[in-house]
């Protein structure tokens, strides 16, 4: 039997940095993964979707670029082509995972992992998932990092037809549909609308809530419903469940309050679980709590003391750059090295058109936090090199504390929102000032101006804005 | 003519009173009856009413303001009318009215400045001594010996320069003073986040007094609201009388303190009877009445003493502890004496309530010859209180609990409650104090008595 310091289960965003990491700290590792290195972020999840976002927009941006003066005349989506770009992406990336692994002296084991205790693992390779395992090896291990992930719910009263699919069926499809209904209007589910209905899709997203994108503060999700509606041309009703879904081989049909919609496709997207399926948790003296996830502490640390979990499976914040920020100190933890607190400030991003980008406290909770909130907001219409591209939609919002003038969250929406939260995530976290992040001087004409200009106007003293009249 | 409004006198002895906050601005309409602001007294907050009508033309004393009683604080008349160009004479302008306070406290100050400094060892000196409650307020600190440019080094630096050795003529403090400190102090090494430096600069603190608890040392945030929830503020002007008042008492009155277990199980019971015939009697109120007759017969429980000549009271004004956000307050049931069950109940039911509204007046909270403290509904299974001053006893009573004793040989469960009385020692001796809650505890465990009060 193999002897390991630290044995990571996913080589997912959580797992393969874990891996790297313990192994830069001089741990001997090991990485067991079930499927593809890279995970659900890399295969079938961030990477791939913003693969095909970008076809999209290069669609949408040539289709529109008359009012650019480029003329371009016939513009086609090739769907196949579009695919065959997002899987070479996909493979190139998990060929890079893979060689920093090697590079570092991890080694790959391929296969489901299963505790016989909490210091040793089986690992059991098969073919295929379904069948029963050919082989099996043992691995002890010191230190134990979970990052096994999620995986689509997919409600058990949905019919199981292949016109009805979550996210990576989504991604796998041969050719777009002419109409398809989204159940759901999280942010995977507005992505993928988005994505499919700038190629021209009918798309009709049915949300239970009162609205979509909850996590967004109402003026920043008003912004982008609007585009959605009236740019993208979809459908999107909200406060209502779907109903009565049946499907057929060539499409779906359901009900939403009373009104009868049919489409070729439903796609599924209504949340995320854990995956810990095999992994015998209890073999090791782990519980799941109700909800399915692996309980931790701030330091990742579970109810065994020398298995630790990170990303999706522990149930915090499910995103990708989380899952990487955890990996890093579960695994300095694990290599004895004096353990640092997760970190909090998790920026979350969505590529819907137009992007939107979320870090911090949003407008309510910080109200909720009994403090004098003040809003700095600025629209892409006032800022030059937005016009300049011809993409004045949007804008940002900082939030922040009048008496401390403390910057405590910022949303965006418009162009490039998504790289540009970065700034606002970096101001937060060193607890600047809104004074101070207007002092910075931003290069002109850039898109990073407008946080300048928003922190102006969190103090009312905007140069590019005229002053709202007092009443 | 512009009508003044005069700072209310709520109690007899009150002499100045604090406005803690205006429900009216500056140019609202006001009307009879109408509540214009808040006072605090040593005693309680009130709300005060406007007894004129028209529009409030302007405030004198603003919030916080501490002015003497009948002096204005604000004027109501018609809207644009003039003000007097003075105030009339015979109530003192609240700018000079505030002046008195000031100096008070300076002079209370200095008194516990000179008590400290004439017994620097002797701690009972300080126990005899009411003077040594120094009020939080910080003493307004020596004139500091600083060069303008150090003054702004050390307030850009957010540091105190107070400890800082001047060097300059007549040991003034000067810039390269500051800067040698802040050099031995490490100062260049400190970390601090922007909004954290921001806070401490406002809220005063010093920078090298505080401890970063960041990456590598850095101050954050969290660091300066940790220190600023640590920094000492001054209590409330009633939580101040009632450390002085409960100093005192504890301090220079001899307390000793006798307890007994009541069985109150047949009490709860007959308790629960009337409660189904929707009679509204609770336990403190039996409580209440069975003390009232306990104290016509042990006068001198009932009685206030200098030390040197006893008065025993012919009427028992009942005080009852009760328990605020803000503080203790003890509403009074006078002639308790004089009054039936139901009676008493109703009074002492309007007393608490009013308490809990912060609607007492300062005389009905004045005058007790005797307290009641009563925890039981706060689950404690014994504690003892501190007299009220001026009075020779107080009773703590205990939460009620089944508990296991012993009854004609036999262990059995009973509804027990401790009730324990803390005497004067000047005036009471054990024996008294004994036969006292003796008393009490052979009433309340006497249903027949209690068949015959209701």
């Amino acid at each position: 039997m193999e002897n390991f310091d630290v044995v990571v289960i996913g080589a997912g965003p959580g797992g393969y940095p874990a891996a790297i990491r313990a192994a830069q700290l001089g741990a001997k590792v090991a990485l067991v993964e079930r499927e593809n290195l890279g995970g659900t972020c890399l295969n079938v999840g961030c990477i791939p979707t913003k693969a095909l976002i970008a076809c999209a927009d290069a669609f949408v941006h040539l289709r529109d670029a008359a009012k650019l003066g480029v003329k371009a005349e016939k513009v086609t989506a090739d769907f196949g082509a579009m695919m065959a770009h997002k899987q070479g992406v996909v493979a190139q990336l998990r060929k890079g995972v893979g060689a920093l692994l090697a590079g570092n002296g991890v080694k790959v084991f391929q296969g489901q992992a299963a505790f016989e205790a909490h210091d040793r693992i089986v690992v059991e390779h098969r073919t295929s998932n379904t069948e029963q395992p050919t082989s099996s090896e043992r691995i002890k291990a010191g230190k134990i990092i979970i990052a096994t992930g999620s995986t689509s719910v997919v409600p058990g009263f949905l019919p199981k037809r292949e016109r009805v699919v979550e996210s990576r069926g989504f991604l796998d499809l041969q050719q777009l549909p002419a109409s398809m209904i989204v159940m759901g209007g999280g942010y995977i589910g507005c992505e993928l609308a988005c994505l499919a209905a700038a190629l021209g899709v009918q798309v009709t997203i049915v949300e239970l809530l009162e609205d979509v994108l909850m996590l967004l503060d109402p003026d920043v999700r008003r912004e982008v419903k609007k585009h959605m509606e009236q740019k993208l041309g979809m459908r999107i009703l909200t406060g209502k469940a779907l109903e009565k879904i049946q499907a057929d081989a060539s499409g779906v049909t359901a009900e939403v309050g009373g009104e009868k919609l049919s489409a070729d496709l439903l796609l599924v997207a209504v949340g995320r679980k854990p995956v810990t399926d095999g992994l015998e948790l209890e073999r090791a003296g782990l519980k799941t709590n109700e909800r399915g996830f692996i309980p931790v502490d701030e330091f990742n640390r579970t109810a065994v003391a020398n298995i630790f979990a990170i990303g999706d499976v522990n149930g915090g914040m499910q995103l990708a750059h989380a899952a990487t920020s955890q990996a890093i100190v579960a695994a300095e933890a694990a290599c004895g090295k004096k353990p640092h607190k997760n970190e909090t400030l998790i920026p979350g991003v969505i590529f819907t058109m137009p992007e939107v980008a979320i870090v911090g406290l949003n407008e309510a909770d910080a109200k909720k936090q009994n403090r004098a909130v003040k809003i700095g907001r600025f629209p892409f219409a006032a800022l030059g090199r937005a016009l300049a591209t011809g993409t004045p939609e949007g804008f940002v919002k900082l939030i922040a504390d009048a008496a401390t003038d403390q910057l405590l969250g910022a949303q965006a929406v418009g162009a490039h929102a998504t790289d540009l939260i970065a700034e606002a995530t970096v101001a937060i976290r060193a607890e600047l000032t809104a004074a101070e992040l207007g002092r910075t001087v931003h290069a002109h004409p850039t898109f990073g101006e407008i946080w300048m200009e928003a922190a102006h106007a969190f103090h009312g003293e905007c140069i590019h804005a005229a002053p709202r009249k007092k009443t | 003519m512009p009508s003044p409004i005069a700072m209310p006198k709520p109690g007899q002895f009150t002499e100045e009173c604090t406005i803690v906050k205006w429900l009216k601005k500056e140019g609202d309409a006001v009307a009879k009856g109408d509540i214009l602001f808040e006072i605090e007294t040593d005693k309680a907050n009130m709300e005060v009413e406007s007894f004129f009508e028209g529009t409030l033309l302007k405030i004198l004393t603003p919030e916080g303001g501490t002015v003497p009683v009948q002096a204005i604080v604000a004027w109501v008349g018609q809207q644009g009318e003039a003000l007097p160009a003075t105030p009339p004479p015979p109530a003192a302008p609240p700018k000079a009215a505030a002046q008195p306070e000031v100096s008070g406290q300076k002079s209370e100050v200095s008194q516990t400045k000179t008590a400290a400094v004439a017994a620097p060892t002797s701690s009972s000196a300080i126990h005899h001594s009411p003077s040594a409650i120094v009020p939080v307020q910080p003493a307004a600190p020596r004139k500091l010996k600083i060069s303008p440019r150090a003054k702004a080094l050390a307030e850009r630096s957010v540091i105190n320069p107070a400890p800082i050795r001047g060097t300059g003529p007549g040991g003034r403090i000067v810039e390269k003073d500051v800067l040698a400190y802040l050099d031995a102090k490490g100062y260049a090494q400190l970390k601090i986040t922007p909004t954290a430096k921001d806070m401490a600069a406002k809220e005063q603190l010093d920078l090298l007094a505080l401890r970063g608890t960041g990456e590598a040392g850095k101050i954050t945030v969290e660091d300066i609201t940790r220190a600023v929830a640590e920094k000492p503020k001054a209590m409330s002007k009633m939580r101040q009388v009632i450390a002085q008042r409960l100093t005192q008492s504890f301090t220079s009155t001899p307390h000793f303190f006798v307890t007994v277990s009541v069985d109150m199980t047949d009490l709860v019971a007959y308790r629960a009877t009337l409660k189904a015939k929707k009679l509204p009697y609770s336990v403190t109120d039996f409580i209440a009445m069975a003390v009232t007759l306990c104290l016509k017969e042990f006068p001198t429980v009932n009685s206030s003493t200098d030390g040197k000549s006893i008065w025993w009271h012919s009427k028992v004004n009942l005080g009852l502890a009760v328990s605020l956000a803000s503080g203790l307050v003890v509403p009074v049931i006078r002639d308790a004496d004089d009054l039936t069950l139901l009676e008493l109940h109703d009074r002492s039911a309007a007393l608490i309530e009013k308490a809990r509204n912060g609607k007492l007046l300062p005389d009905e909270m004045s005058g007790s010859t005797f307290t009641i403290s009563n925890m039981g509904m706060l689950n404690v299974e014994n504690f003892t209180a501190i007299i009220n001053p001026g009075e020779a006893a107080i009773l703590a009573v205990s939460s009620t609990s089944k508990q296991p004793v012993v009854k004609d040989d036999k262990v059995v469960v009973r509804q027990m409650m401790k009730i324990t009385l803390s005497s004067d020692h000047q005036v009471i001796d054990g024996a008294q104090a004994a036969q006292f809650v003796n008393a009490l505890k052979a009433k309340l465990e006497d249903v027949a008595l209690w068949k015959k009060l209701v």
